[in-house]
């Protein structure tokens, strides 16, 4: 027992939220106030009052509190909880599932919707207790606010129209409005892909670089059929992959790190020197070569001419300079 | 970076978590005070106090009879009878479901988790219960790019999650050597694409970053330790130290990346979208081989040494071009 004489509040609440939950029918406040003696003690404007503020902290929840008439006519009105909207579906979870779900919830940085909507997920888990994270623990994330990112899939799920803050990648700061029609995540960003209302054009936007709430401005327009998010979003300047590739040599002590580096990279063979030759798949000159360079004198493109004299016209431009 | 929410108030806070906590013990009966206190969070002071007052809770007529059963044995194992208004937990928000869903999509989309298999079933379970409307409409959620998991990920978190000295070898991208090190890895974090760990270097003695894809060989030793609570991600991925070398740089447009990737100070906006940046690092050799790749898009200011020794690598490497056949023959 709690020994105290002031009641804690967590027993009013717990026996209100039981209360509202278990009634056939909704109750009135003076029939809530009759049952529940947290509430009977003081005078009835108190009481109220009392019972206002717990109804915020309900509401705070996410508890689905409703005010509906008590009977047809609408004389009176009621406080209900529906069954239907309040409780959780069950969702059988495998140990497995759990355990990626600990690894999510803890893997972000302290996102308090995150943790509290997968401690809810926790009851259904299945089989006895909970093994933790087998892998160990690790943490990832994007470089957007995450609440951001909640309200930029939430516009998306409805094609609202938001307007926003935003500063370009050129540093120019302005407003947009923009038909929000997908999130995509690429490489540790997330970005907001839809009609620019302003510009009339599908553009994509880095949320890290959104500087204000998204507000919502009204109903925006439906993607066309063929709508294809991930198409909008431009990668880095390093843009791996692509269909042509190209040989390059790699010195002895750099090459297994060009290897994890180039994304599809393949060893093709060793030269008698010790250098190692990799097969880097490519999109465009240009956008292999800035980080080959990078390399220095540790990296030599063999094969196609036309990427080594990419570099060989970049390297004049520096050597002469 | 992800930020904190703003925090609920107390009673909320409470009232959620007995809301959330209660369910698991009704359905998971034996649970001891310690793993639900690991679980959701919560001290186990706290978590007793709470639950002696679910004693206190029920349904009318509220008689002995109708109160909710709380019972904690000698070995810290709980029991909930009576509590079937507290079966099952309140459904997620709109807010919730979407911040587990895209925390899902991250690491979905993460190369190298290796719990991705289970988390991608647990989110087809999740949108399967509780439809687009809390967990978001799968075609609206999308991910782009691949990419591909460091070869050492999965050793440097095993030796995390067993608090495991580690010797790697190691390529420091400030000075591009390769040295051999003993590490204590604590966090392991993504952070835009790559795989970093947050660990202790024994031999300096200090608090380093290292990412996980520049790391040749790790091998476990015989050492355990105790962590330290070194955090990672968040943080400036480069530590200054008192040796580094202030380098001035103006970026076009196309170079700007740079002062979203590296540790960059006393930026000044310039007119057309160019910015000055400060960058330190330990070797100008490091700054050198950087200036080789933004070419045209970007401008040595300072310090004088750093322009000739650009010419300088710049001739070096055009060298292996000019002076014979290509490595192929």
């Amino acid at each position: 027992m709690a020994g105290e004489d002031r009641p804690d509040p967590l027993e009013r609440l717990l026996n209100l939220v039981g209360l509202l939950l278990e009634t056939r029918r909704p109750l009135t406040f003076e029939e809530i106030r009759t049952t529940l003696e947290a509430y009977r003690g003081d005078n009835l404007e108190s009481a109220k009052r009392k019972f206002e503020r717990d109804k915020d902290v309900l509401r705070e929840y996410g508890v689905p509190l409703e005010l509906v008439d008590v009977d047809r006519w609408g004389t009176e009105q009621g406080y209900v909880i529906p069954k239907d909207r309040y409780y959780l579906p069950e969702i059988a979870f495998t140990p497995q599932e759990i355990s990626a779900l600990l690894v999510a919830a803890r893997s972000g940085g302290g996102q308090i919707a995150l943790e509290r909507g997968v401690r809810k997920l926790l009851y259904g888990a299945q089989g006895g207790v909970l093994t933790g994270e087998p892998g160990g623990p690790l943490v990832a994330g994007s470089d957007a606010d995450g609440e951001v990112v909640v309200a930029a899939a939430a516009a998306a799920q409805r094609h609202d129209r938001v307007r926003f803050g935003y500063r370009t990648a050129a540093g120019a700061a302005g407003t947009r409005e923009v038909d929000a029609w997908a999130v995509v995540f690429r490489a540790g960003h997330w970005y907001l892909v839809g009609r620019d209302a302003g510009r009339d054009a599908v553009r994509a936007f880095r949320l890290s670089r959104v500087t204000t709430a998204l507000e919502r401005v009204g109903e925006g327009s439906a993607p066309p059929a063929d709508f294809a998010p991930s198409d909008h979003v431009r990668a880095g300047p390093w843009e791996p992959g692509g269909d042509d590739r190209a040989e390059v040599a790699f010195a002895p002590d750099v090459a297994w790190h060009a290897l994890e580096a180039f994304e599809q990279a393949q060893e093709v063979r060793s030269l008698e020197d010790g250098w190692v030759v990799l097969s880097i798949p490519f999109h465009d000159a240009e956008a292999l070569v800035a980080p080959l360079l990078e390399y220095g004198p540790d990296a030599e493109v063999i094969a196609p001419a036309a990427v080594r004299e990419e570099v060989v016209r970049r390297l004049r431009e520096l050597a002469d300079a | 970076m992800p930020e904190r929410s703003a925090r609920p108030t107390r009673a909320a806070e409470r009232l959620g978590r007995m809301l959330t906590i209660v369910p698991y013990l009704v359905q998971h009966p034996g649970t001891s005070v310690q793993e639900a206190s690991r679980l959701f969070d919560v001290a186990p002071a706290e978590l007793r106090r709470d639950l002696e007052l679910l004693f206190l809770s029920g349904l009318p007529p509220y008689g002995p009879g109708d109160l909710i059963d709380v019972e904690i044995d000698e070995e810290d194992r709980i029991t909930i009878r009576m509590a079937d208004q507290f079966a099952r937990p309140l459904r997620l928000t709109r807010q919730e479901g979407l911040a587990v869903a895209l925390r899902a999509i991250e690491l979905l989309a993460t190369p190298g988790v290796e719990e991705a298999p289970a988390l991608a079933s647990a989110l087809e379970k999740l949108r399967a219960a509780l439809g687009p409307e809390v967990v978001g409409e799968a075609e609206r959620i999308a991910v782009a790019g691949g990419g591909r998991a460091p070869t050492h990920l999965a050793d440097v978190r095993e030796a995390a999650r067993d608090r495991r000295r580690l010797r790697i070898d190691y390529l420091a991208a400030s000075t591009g050597e390769l040295t051999s090190r003993r590490i204590d890895p604590e966090e392991v974090f993504a952070w835009l694409g790559h795989w970093y760990v947050a660990a202790w270097d024994v031999d300096a003695d200090q608090e380093r970053l290292f990412r996980i894809d520049r790391i040749r060989s790790a091998e476990p030793t015989a050492e355990t330790f105790t962590p330290r609570g070194l955090r990672g991600l968040g943080r400036e991925l480069y530590t200054a130290t008192s040796q580094d070398l202030p380098v001035r740089l103006r970026l076009g447009p196309s170079a700007r990346w740079v002062t979203e990737y590296y540790a960059t100070t006393q930026i000044r906006e310039l007119a057309g979208g160019s910015v000055e940046v400060t960058l330190p690092v330990r070797r100008l050799e490091r700054a050198a081989r950087l200036v080789l790749r933004l070419g045209a898009d970007a401008e040595v200011l300072d310090p004088p040494e750093l322009v000739e020794r650009v010419r300088e690598v710049a001739r070096a490497t055009l060298a292996r071009y000019c002076d014979g056949p290509a490595r192929s023959r």
